[in-house]
């Protein structure tokens, strides 16, 4: 059975090409043009992703990826332009998986579909314990993190905030979350605790800090482990 | 009022002065009298008297010199008409001559008085002149409102005794007074300002006055008052100082306010002629890729089944690349007018190296090669930035490299306790003489090497650049070019945990 798309897109000619070629894809492609359209086709049938482009007539996007991550898991793919940066982090702090941002290619759009229906959903993703990507292996229940063989120790913090990472592993974790979840929601706007910590952890983790295989920077927006 | 007072006081001591003055004539001309006695006759004594006159007429004011004039007679009858040491006179013929002494004393008096006040006169008018041409000369000099209205009110001052005070127009009608100015000032300025003409003693209107309001214009262009304390109504020249200096000061303020529209319209002028070759240069700039995106696109729909399949494949990509090419020229036409209208950035703490990192992800996919060889030390201090920018700045610097060199990319973060420094070193052909500033100029491309530029780059880096407090330079070197963006580093880093 095929996949179901719901892209919910105001640009007719985008909407259009999209249309065309996730179909190619074998996608089965539901289309919408405004948030209160999408929500009333939410209401009917659930797709197994959703396309979210920012920007859009009727208003708030934040308000349907909350509505939808209070009820559903599935996952929700947000395209943005590259000054919206600001509504973006707004969304995936709300509970999107992932972004894209315009203009984009559509083998990079295919790619981060995939990806996130790999690791489809937050809610009934099974907890993950491990995590393993090239040279690095990340064992949550045992505390324990391996680079090319070598143990490597971190502080109670460095591993938490590794933990965080790889328990979203391919997927963008903002800073927000982070630094609720590693450090307390009152933390959420020191994001300098970000910046040391993650630089203690490429230089214990990377082979070259300065262009990291595994730590990957979403600049901007947060963080991501980067995973096959 | 303190001001009055000293006035008042100034008063009394020079009616002190102008009678210890007459007082010292008069007695020396006794003295000098009783010495000669015996000697002389009476008619050089008398003279004696007549010569004190004269210069007590010369020395003091009018009043004082009469007085002078009759205490003379009255000293030369005590001392030496005889029946002497009594204001007695016997002789018929000593009452004539003294009365042709009280009368010749009294005309010296007056003569003298008058030529006194008309040296005065000259001395004072010479003064203002002077005074006149120095505040010319400075108003000339002046390129601001306060300093003009500084220049008025100090010369005022040292014209006129009482307190003055110079109040420009701001431009919402209302008068620069401070708070604790009194109420009739600011009424009496409003005034002259409205009626456009001086008020107070001498000018007819407010005669009654002893405050002169004198309006601050130059051909009917307003520009404030001066109010000057304390004045008389028969100083005339006092008035036409005080007005002169006005005039002076009223020209100067229009002359400034004419300057400024000028400079504005000029500024206008520009900005319209920037932006005439921003647009015919951002319109070349697109039109070029549209125009081969359309061939290519209009020649795969129509004979797409003649071309052989390699044909269509390059004009996928060209379609492909030239689409890239529009998108990097809208992002970067969007981001420069973003940095130029508001100076407000989404800074936070950054650290180089993941802003380096981030970077070399998205180049390398261009870096096929792996050209660039980057450098960063570790442990660098962290900056207050905004990363979406410095990010598009960096690779911005790397694609340059990448298309006008063919060899290796160095990529250097270097740092100090004030300024970090990020380097891109290329060994390419470098830029030519006389183009250095002009890379940094919106939509100038340097034809070194016939490839096309996104034509916005660098002056969308120097601007990001400038936002951060920074500076983006170019600097030749013997082989190829570094472009070197310098940041300053707070002093004050923050703190990695709560104590």
């Amino acid at each position: 059975m095929s996949l179901r798309v719901l892209v919910v897109e105001d640009d007719r000619e985008i909407r259009a090409l999209l249309r065309s070629s996730l179909g190619v894809e074998g996608f089965l492609v539901q289309t919408a043009v405004s948030v209160s359209e999408a929500s009333a086709m939410l209401f009917h049938s659930l797709p197994d992703i959703v396309l979210l482009d920012l920007g859009l007539p009727d208003g708030d996007g934040a308000d349907l990826v909350r509505r939808i991550r209070s009820q559903h898991g599935l996952p929700i793919l947000v395209v943005s332009a590259r000054h919206q940066e600001v509504e973006k982090v707004k969304l995936l702090d709300a509970g999107a998986d992932d972004y894209l941002t315009k203009p984009f290619g559509v083998d990079e759009l295919l790619a981060r579909i995939r990806v996130t229906l790999r690791h489809r959903g937050t809610t009934h993703a099974p907890a993950r314990t491990c995590h393993q990507h090239e040279d690095l292996a990340v064992d949550l229940g045992s505390r324990r993190v391996v680079v090319g063989g070598e143990p490597v120790h971190l502080t109670p913090t460095e591993f938490k905030l590794m933990a965080r990472l790889a328990q979203s592993a391919g997927k963008v974790v903002t800073h927000r979350q982070l630094l609720a979840d590693v450090w307390g929601p009152e933390f959420t706007d020191h994001t300098h605790y970000l910046r040391l910590y993650m630089g203690q952890l490429r230089a214990k983790i990377e082979k070259d800090p300065a262009e990291p295989r595994h730590l990957l920077t979403e600049t901007g927006v947060g963080y991501r482990l980067a995973a096959a | 009022m303190s001001s009055s007072l000293r006035s008042r006081g100034n008063l009394q001591w020079r009616q002190f002065r102008d009678a210890l003055v007459a007082l010292a004539l008069l007695s020396g001309a006794t003295l000098v009298g009783l010495a000669l006695q015996g000697h002389v006759g009476l008619i050089s004594l008398a003279m004696v008297y007549v010569l004190a006159v004269v210069f007590a007429s010369y020395a003091l004011p009018r009043m004082a010199a009469a007085i002078s004039a009759v205490t003379a007679v009255a000293l030369l009858n005590f001392f030496f008409i005889p029946p002497r040491f009594t204001l007695q006179v016997d002789a018929q013929e000593s009452v004539v001559a003294l009365f042709a002494m009280l009368s010749v004393a009294l005309v010296v008096s007056h003569l003298g008085t008058a030529l006194r006040q008309e040296t005065e006169a000259a001395r004072s008018s010479e003064r203002r002149a002077i005074a006149l041409q120095a505040l010319a000369g400075e108003l000339a000099e002046s390129s601001q409102q306060a300093q003009i209205q500084a220049l008025a009110q100090q010369f005022l001052a040292r014209a006129f005794p009482g307190p003055c005070l110079v109040s420009l127009l701001a431009p919402d009608g209302e008068l620069d007074l401070t708070a604790d100015a009194i109420p009739t000032t600011r009424d009496g300025m409003l005034a002259c300002i409205r009626e456009a003409a001086t008020l107070g003693p001498g000018t007819g209107r407010w005669a009654r006055l002893d405050t002169w309001y004198v309006p601050i214009e130059s051909e009917g262009h307003m520009g404030g008052a001066a109010c000057i304390r304390n004045v008389s109504a028969p100083d005339h020249a006092g008035l036409e100082h005080a007005q002169a200096v006005c005039a002076l000061a009223g020209h100067a303020l229009w002359r400034l306010e004419l300057a400024e529209s000028m400079h504005a319209a000029e500024e206008q002028s520009r900005w319209h002629k920037a932006q005439n070759t921003f647009l015919a240069a951002v319109s070349h700039d697109l039109r070029t890729p549209l125009a081969s995106i359309m061939g290519a696109a209009s020649s795969l729909q129509t004979q797409r089944d003649k071309l052989p399949l390699m044909e269509q494949e390059r004009l996928c990509a060209l379609i492909l690349s030239e689409a890239n090419h529009l998108a990097t020229l809208a992002e970067n036409t969007l981001q420069l007018v973003r940095l130029e209208n508001s100076g407000d950035l989404d800074r936070d703490w950054q650290s180089m190296e993941e802003i380096v990192g981030a970077v070399l992800a998205r180049v390398r996919a261009r870096d096929v090669g792996r050209r660039i060889r980057s450098n960063v030390p570790p442990r660098l201090p962290l900056i207050k930035a905004d990363p979406v920018l410095l990010t598009q700045l960096l690779e911005n610097l790397l694609d340059n490299a990448l298309k006008y060199s063919a060899d290796a990319i160095d990529l250097m973060v270097t740092s100090t306790v004030d300024v970090m420094e990020l380097a891109v070193h290329d060994f390419g052909i470098g830029i030519p003489d006389g183009e250095e500033l002009a890379i940094f100029e919106p939509y100038r491309r340097s034809d070194r090497s016939g490839q096309r530029g996104a034509g916005l780059g660098l002056a969308v880096c120097r601007a990001i650049a400038r936002a951060h407090n920074g500076t983006l330079e170019m600097r030749r070197r013997d082989r190829g070019s570094s472009f070197i963006l310098t940041l300053p580093v707070a002093r004050v880093q923050p703190i990695p945990e709560p104590a």
